[in-house]
């Protein structure tokens, strides 16, 4: 059984600030994380793994500009990664990576399971999974806290509006998973520094392709555009609210219930 | 003095008629317990601010089982015409029947523009139709403009949760697809007198590839850990009867947390101290109840996105940094707005 899981980077939340006022976004430490709930499908991924034996290959949600992901994800225990140069888009355009990795998908000569985050931490896009389960004719279940693999057939635990739900879906088939579904287990730091040092079998098992040779340069047109940035109105702090106790809390009431979410 | 008559009147001049032709801009409707979502009403409302400026039409699409009596409410929002697929196979959403019977329906209709909700079928089905069609997909719109000179919707999405937003368009690919954020946009105004003839989808019901087996009911979902909850209510000194906060925090399913002050009177663990020393928060909602805001608290809050403070002392420093503020007795204010909210 193959196991492809995709992945992708974010640039750490932590390390902004956004000025609405200036209108600018300060970068004060740019440091990149695995997205999180790729990071969670990449430790599904290896303990269906365990459990049930595959070859788990990662492949990357964008074209990135160095390996990384791919190198955490090897040093966590997949066993195959490719990396696929092509032309950083400003922003991820699933469109035009959903051709890509479909085309990955037949030259790795397909696979059983694909996995990958249900949402990005930044963008807060989940069109890759189903886009994938579109073009490849696969069914998908989308927003998984778990699954396993038994009998030809994929068995998740998802949220619908009553509660959690078990569903079956035949392989093969596209999973998302949840960011926080799982606790992901760290990179082996022996497999890190042999992967950078490029020693040993594990880090011939890091490959690069060229999106060219997958698919036609009119295919690698991106779909989306960046158009310009918007900021939020400032924040207004302070607004004290008076009246009787049943006044106040029927005005902090409604304030409340329009920002809960949903 | 009788005005049946301008009822009457209004009604024969409200008769919407249907273009052919194709294009448009199209909105799934969303069907929740029986009636339709408010997120397509206000769907079909940024639709029409669309078609104004773009000259098309507006089309609804309506799936489900008995669901043919909705079409008046999608009328009513605004939509020039009003698709019905109405078949026992759709009564309960799944993916490959309702993307049988849209898939058939765009292609042969060509639209411009595809809506869906942001909610979790709009998720299952924009990117699949997206996908299909070729065209772009834009998740999440807060916001909607025209580039008229070359018909492209542009649209604003939120990044980290909405600190910022991105200005997306779909230039190249037809149709543009989008998902439309619940409350995001203005509910519009339902025109009684709009009404029109729905037509009838014929649905060959595909047969669903994810089948559900039932309630998980042996699963638990792992904790969410306090620095990543969406609500957090705190307690304070001043909380006065900490057993209110509980109530509360259970009211807005949040988590329980507090100062210093509420570890010193034993009510809260050493995990559960917000505070740069102890636990910082970024939740959506972060309720302070009876908290002074000491540097460290107020710091260790500073990316939440909206604050609620209640504390007797008007001077105290957690009204600097909060969003609403409530100068009360905890013990006076808490009784009252946990009827509130139970309401």
């Amino acid at each position: 059984m193959r196991i492809i899981v995709i992945l992708g980077r974010v640039l750490d939340p932590r390390g902004i600030v956004v000025n609405p006022r200036a209108g600018r976004i300060f970068i004060n430490r740019e440091e990149y994380l695995l997205q999180p709930a790729d990071r969670c499908a990449l430790e599904l991924a290896l303990r269906i793994k365990e459990a049930s034996g595959a070859e788990v290959v990662a492949l990357p949600r964008t074209f990135l500009p160095d390996d990384d992901v791919l190198r955490q994800a090897l040093a966590t225990g997949a066993d195959r990664a490719v990396y696929i140069a092509g032309k950083p888009t400003a922003l991820p355009d699933d469109g035009l990576m959903a051709r890509v990795l479909v085309a990955a998908v037949e030259k790795l000569g397909g696979a059983d399971l694909i996995l990958t985050g249900a949402t990005t931490l930044d963008t807060g896009q989940g069109q890759l999974g189903p886009r994938l389960a579109e073009a490849l004719g696969w069914p998908q279940i989308l927003g998984a806290w778990t699954a396993e693999v038994a009998d030809g057939a994929v068995r998740a635990v998802r949220q619908d509006g009553t509660g959690y739900v078990k569903v079956e879906a035949p392989l093969p088939a596209v999973v998302t998973v949840v960011p926080g579904a799982l606790k992901p287990r760290y990179p082996d730091g022996r497999r890190l520094i042999n992967i950078y040092k490029g020693v040993g079998e594990i880090a011939a098992a890091l490959e690069r392709w060229e999106a060219t040779g997958l698919v036609a340069p009119e295919a690698l047109v991106p779909m989306l555009e960046r158009r310009g940035q918007d900021f939020p109105p400032e924040r207004e702090r302070g607004t004290r609210l008076s009246g009787t106790p049943e006044e106040v809390a029927r005005a902090a009431a409604d304030a409340l219930r329009a920002r809960l979410p949903r | 003095m009788d005005a049946s008559f301008l009822d009457l009147l209004m009604a024969q001049q409200e008769e919407v008629t249907e273009a052919e032709g194709g294009g448009g801009i199209w909105v799934v409707a969303d069907v929740v317990d029986g009636t339709i979502a408010p997120v397509t009403l206000e769907a079909i409302g940024a639709a029409r601010n669309l078609a104004g400026s773009l000259g098309a039409y507006v089309y609804a699409v309506l799936l489900g089982d008995g669901v043919s009596g909705l079409a008046t409410t999608l009328y009513q929002a605004g939509a020039d015409g009003v698709h019905v697929a109405d078949h026992p196979a759709l009564a309960s959403f799944a993916v490959e029947p309702y993307l049988e019977v849209l898939l058939n329906l765009f292609q042969a209709e060509g639209p411009e523009v595809i809506l869906f909700g942001a909610t979790p079928q709009g998720q299952e089905l924009a990117p699949r139709v997206a996908q299909r069609l070729g065209g772009g997909l834009i998740e999440h719109a807060v916001a909607m403009t025209l580039d008229e000179a070359t018909r492209t919707v542009q649209a604003a999405v939120p990044i980290y949760g909405g600190q910022y937003f991105e200005i997306l368009a779909c230039p190249q690919a037809r149709p543009q697809v989008l998902t439309v954020e619940p409350g995001a946009f203005p509910a519009p105004f339902m025109d009684p007198y709009r009404k029109g003839e729905p037509k009838s989808i014929e649905v060959a019901p595909a047969e669903p590839r994810v089948r559900v087996l039932g309630p998980a009911e042996d699963f638990t979902p792992p904790p969410v850990p306090l620095a990543q909850a969406p609500v957090v209510v705190a307690a304070g000194r001043q909380a006065g009867d900490f057993g209110l906060v509980e109530q509360l925090a259970a009211a807005l399913g949040g988590r329980v947390a507090g100062d210093r002050g509420a570890r010193d009177a034993g009510w809260i663990g050493p995990e559960q101290i917000v505070d740069i020393r102890g636990v910082t928060v970024a939740p959506k909602v972060y309720v302070a109840v009876g908290i002074r805001g000491d540097t460290f608290h107020n710091a260790a809050i500073d990316d939440a996105r909206f604050i609620l403070a209640i504390h007797p002392d008007p001077t105290a420093p957690i009204f600097k940094v909060a969003d609403l503020c409530i100068e009360a007795d905890p013990k006076e204010v808490l009784p009252a707005l946990l009827t509130t909210l139970g309401k």
